[in-house]
């Protein structure tokens, strides 16, 4: 009961956030990124109960069920937010695919929340919960960055949108492989590759490919020259120039680290805290990295948008 | 047997070589054009060089005991935290020349 009304009162707070900022979908985005981390806190958590990763924890089950809690409470605030700012402009709420999307997350939450608060025989309920969990982070990513690509350029470029959900999903592939490492267990090593291989194939076809294919084919004829004539020509200039040339890095990371963890044995990974730590190492400097290009490619998108407009 | 470790190492050298490239064709004209002229675009060039160094010098420390042994290309630690420097300080360095870029006009 407390966790619920500690729920209840969250989504108070965030309904009375979305009052008072209801034109700043900016506020939205926050709100669903800190719902981003709470899925993935909780998927972690939920490993940690399965025993598929280990925990340090000795509650894990109540800390799993009171971020399952502020997890829905964020997320059920996010898309009232949502709501409030498609209200404000007139426009039908189920009518595009991050408001779909929304819905879908909506469903999900309810089914995980909703039986494991109410029933107590969950064993035959297990297997959705998990699937469901897994999921959940996943989607999560895709629809922030679709929402976030709708707030940025007010229209949808599918190339680009494609290179941003890509970079969303390599960087949950990345926080996979960081999680893997620092609670080690005998299935880890295996799981770890699945992640590594994941985030190389989407920084390399999803990032890098389709990115440069965009950087070369429209970048450079129809933004780039809005961007110099607005009012933010430093955009590109630093931001952009910067992001294209620094962003060839993440792919030989990411392959490096691919490698790294296909070539590493079971004895190693388990018993030597020298490679887990150093893969940890990598895996959190190319999620910084992702983390890095996802703001100055939103900063130049914003740029070239308030250019085109002009 | 294959070491995981010079795969980081690989790495390292690729990001550093990429990156002094980058950094020297901002300065230079010359360097650029011929960039533009190998493939077409500044971009791809240094794009395709990347991927050719990281495969020239895994298969390169793969194949060579006495290189890694002189690197000590095993060493995980060592490597990894030599790409983690290599990578920022390459980042930031990108960064810097471009701001001193647009500052001076």
């Amino acid at each position: 009961m407390p966790d619920i009304i500690a729920g209840l009162a969250l989504l108070l707070v965030i309904s009375g956030i979305a009052a008072i900022y209801h034109q700043s979908w900016t506020v939205h985005a926050i709100v669903a990124v800190i719902a981003l981390a709470l899925a993935i806190y909780a998927s972690a958590t939920g490993a940690m109960l399965k025993g598929r990763i280990k925990g340090s924890s000795t509650d894990v089950f109540w800390l799993h069920r009171r971020i399952g809690v502020s997890l829905g409470a964020f997320v059920l605030g996010s898309i009232i937010y949502g709501i409030w700012i498609r209200l404000q402009h007139a426009d039908p709420i189920l009518s595009s695919v991050h408001g779909r999307l929304g819905l879908i997350i909506l469903i999900g939450m309810v089914l995980q929340i909703v039986p494991s608060l109410v029933k107590k025989d969950r064993t035959a309920y297990r297997g959705l919960h998990m699937v469901l969990g897994y999921l959940l982070p996943a989607i999560l990513v895709i629809d922030s960055a679709w929402g976030l690509h709708i707030g940025v350029l007010s229209e949808t470029k599918y190339l680009v949108l494609a290179h941003s959900i890509s970079g969303g999903l390599a960087a949950l592939a990345f926080v996979w492989i960081i999680l893997e490492t620092m609670y080690p267990t005998e299935m880890g090593l295996g799981r770890a590759r699945i992640a590594s291989f994941a985030a190389s194939l989407l920084v390399i076809a999803g990032c890098w490919i389709a990115g440069g294919y965009n950087y070369l084919t429209d970048y450079g004829s129809n933004v780039k020259p809005a961007i110099l004539a607005g009012g933010y020509p430093w955009a590109h200039q630093i931001l952009m120039e910067a992001k294209e040339h620094v962003f060839i890095f993440l792919p030989i990371i990411a392959l490096s680290l691919s490698l790294t963890i296909y070539y590493l044995d079971d004895d190693r990974f388990a018993g030597d805290r020298r490679y887990r730590r150093a893969i940890a190492e990598i895996a959190c400097m190319a999620l910084l990295l992702v983390l890095l290009m996802f703001l100055m490619g939103a900063i130049v998108s914003k740029a070239g948008n308030t250019g085109l407009e002009a | 047997m294959r070491e995981p470790a010079t795969f980081l190492a690989s790495a390292a050298f690729t990001i550093f070589t990429t990156g002094c490239t980058i950094i020297a064709h901002e300065l230079s004209a010359d360097l650029r054009g011929l960039l533009v002229a190998v493939t077409g675009h500044h971009w791809l060039s240094v794009s395709a060089l990347a991927a050719a160094l990281f495969v020239t010098s895994s298969l390169l420390l793969a194949g060579s005991e006495s290189i890694r042994r002189t690197l000590k290309a095993e060493d995980i630690a060592l490597w990894s935290r030599v790409l983690m420097a290599v990578t920022m300080f390459m980042t930031l360095g990108c960064l810097m020349v471009y701001t001193i870029h647009y500052i001076s006009g």
